[in-house]
């Protein structure tokens, strides 16, 4: 069953498609990589399924029901931690959650008991001070609790792991596994270890489009490992590359080249050859697995 | 319900934490105190600063320029500094994004609205309270306050004017989402008022007026009847800012 989906949402800012006819579905019970890079149409398309945004055209269902913009029935079904959440900086962490409680009309007992739950999840039942003072990463974890704390069907997260540093980062991925199973988890992000290491699902945005998307494991059978991987040590030795080389380019994002090969040892060779008599010199060479990250650079080429 | 309770709340306790509460506090029991002090001690201020007040005219003070005294300060610095306190009460949480949370949980917008409204204006009513108390009692101790003619219309005139403007800068706060659009709003809305007040025939209608013409109300130069047409449309225009207040916020995206 999905919980979410999504037909035809299309949305403009001065003229410009930031999201151009985006239909997908998210299944029940996965955790949903939402990829892309900056400025794909990520944050734009889940403040649509959160109705904070008036889509120009298409809609979202979660749930069973269309999302509405504004206030919509959708979101008592539905977490968000925002890309860098923003609490009420005078707020001790058990307060701005009983504050959640209360506009959502949790019954006190029960919040006493979500809310040592949820502290607890995310690391912060033994911190009793203002929010004002929190770390990037535990606002970010605050914000997963207070997105948890209506035990929603679908818990939306916009980059919850871009500004943090790598201990942050794994302490929220680890949070978002242990909340798989108990809620479908759609989660947004340009940093792809992070998809490989917790989704098994994903979209690939680009410029609004969706040129990829299906359960990772899938994506990785139907791509035959036929790809090169090179990276350089400066733009100038990619451009020179880029310009020069006769090889057939199947995705670049900035020093780093993806290459297709019909024939892997051949090319591995001529690659090699051309390199030397090019004197470039890559700071890595690969034969690639296919990962999500070669699947990704060659589906945003 | 719960969730207007809970959001007042929250506006208490930010008005407690960030000290705003405190600041409007001492600010008001200051100007409660100064009043009738300035009025009484006026003619030694004005002897030590060698002028002779009899040549300006001047009689012996009396309770009449304690109150003038009031009207002047806290119709014009308290003003200030409570539409300065709540300016970004609405246009704060718009521009740092902090409603995102709770609307997605699923808080009605007007609540919002309503909750900040009720909580600026029960502040605003306690420090004009605590000002006019101390003001009136330390009056009624220096001079005697004798009879006044349309007392209760004249106090409650400038607290009403007060309301107008915490009105003008959630809605100011909700247009432009910055505490600057929201002093603006509220501050251009002065200026035009103080413009239409140029014209005399205007004058029992403008909003303003209800702030600025109290002595004269006190000291029964001023009829009623040039008090209370403004004073309904300022009452007018309160519940007009507040429901427009909750139209836009219900189509702005936030």
């Amino acid at each position: 069953m999905d919980i979410l989906s999504v037909k035809n949402l299309t949305k403009s800012f001065n003229g410009i498609k930031a999201v151009d006819n985006l239909s997908f579905e998210v299944p029940a019970g996965t955790i949903f990589g939402f990829v892309g890079p900056n400025g794909a149409g990520k944050t734009t398309t889940m403040k649509m399924i959160l109705g904070l945004l008036k889509p120009d055209e298409g809609k979202a269902i979660i749930d069973g029901m269309e999302v509405k913009y504004g206030e919509t029935r959708t979101n008592e079904v539905v977490g968000y931690l925002p890309d860098v959440p923003e609490f009420y900086s005078y707020l001790k962490p058990k307060e701005y959650l009983k504050l959640c409680a209360d506009i959502t009309g949790m019954p006190s007992d029960l919040f006493i008991i979500r809310q040592q739950e949820l502290l607890h999840l995310v690391g912060l039942d033994n911190v009793n001070k203002k929010i004002g003072s929190f770390s990037r990463g535990m606002k970010q974890r605050l914000g997963i609790a207070q997105a948890l704390l209506n035990e929603p069907k679908l818990l939306i997260c916009d980059e919850p792991t871009s500004a943090l540093d790598p201990v942050g980062r794994k302490e929220i991925l680890d949070i978002l596994l242990a909340v798989k199973g108990r809620t479908t988890v759609i989660f947004s992000t340009h940093i792809l270890s992070d998809v490989e290491r917790i989704c098994d699902h994903v979209v690939v945005l680009k410029e609004g489009k969706l040129v990829l998307s299906g359960s990772v494991s899938e994506l990785k059978n139907k791509h035959h490992n036929d790809r090169l991987f090179l990276e350089f040590e400066t733009e100038a030795e990619a451009a020179l590359f880029l310009k020069k080389s006769p090889f057939a380019i199947i995705g670049q994002l900035d020093r780093h080249f993806l290459i297709g090969a019909e024939n892997i040892e051949k090319t591995k060779a001529d690659i090699l050859n051309w390199l030397v008599k090019a004197d470039l010199y890559p700071k890595k060479f690969e034969v690639l697995e296919p990962t999500v990250e070669s699947l990704f650079l060659e589906a945003v080429k | 319900m719960k969730a207007y309770l809970a959001f007042v709340k929250k506006e208490w306790t930010e008005l407690f934490r960030t000290y705003k509460l405190l600041i409007l506090l001492i600010v008001f029991l200051l100007f409660g105190l100064m009043n009738p002090l300035i009025a009484f001690y006026m003619p030694e201020i004005l002897a030590a600063a060698g002028i002779d007040p009899s040549t300006l005219g001047l009689a012996d003070p009396t309770a009449l320029d304690s109150f003038a005294q009031f009207f002047k300060n806290v119709g014009q610095m308290g003003l200030i500094v409570v539409v300065i306190v709540f300016a970004n009460t609405m246009a704060g949480e718009l521009s740092k994004g902090t409603l995102v949370n709770v609307l997605t949980k699923g808080l009605k917008r007007r609540t919002v609205v309503f909750a900040k409204f009720t909580v600026a204006s029960i502040t605003w009513t306690i420090v004009y309270f605590v000002a006019f108390a101390i003001t009136y009692f330390l009056t009624d101790y220096l001079f005697v306050i004798g009879s006044f003619s349309n007392g209760f219309l004249a106090f409650f005139g400038l607290w009403l004017f007060g309301l107008f403007l915490i009105a003008s800068v959630i809605l100011g706060g909700i247009l432009f989402s910055r505490m600057v659009g929201s002093l603006l709003f509220a501050g251009g809305l002065v200026v035009v008022m103080t413009l239409l007040n140029i014209v005399p025939t205007f004058q029992k209608y403008v909003p303003a007026t209800i702030a600025s013409v109290n002595v004269s109300l006190l000291m029964g130069t001023l009829e009623t009847s040039d008090f209370v047409p403004a004073l309904i449309i300022c009452g007018a225009l309160i519940v007009g800012f507040v429901s427009a207040s909750i139209l836009i916020f219900d189509r702005k995206q936030v």
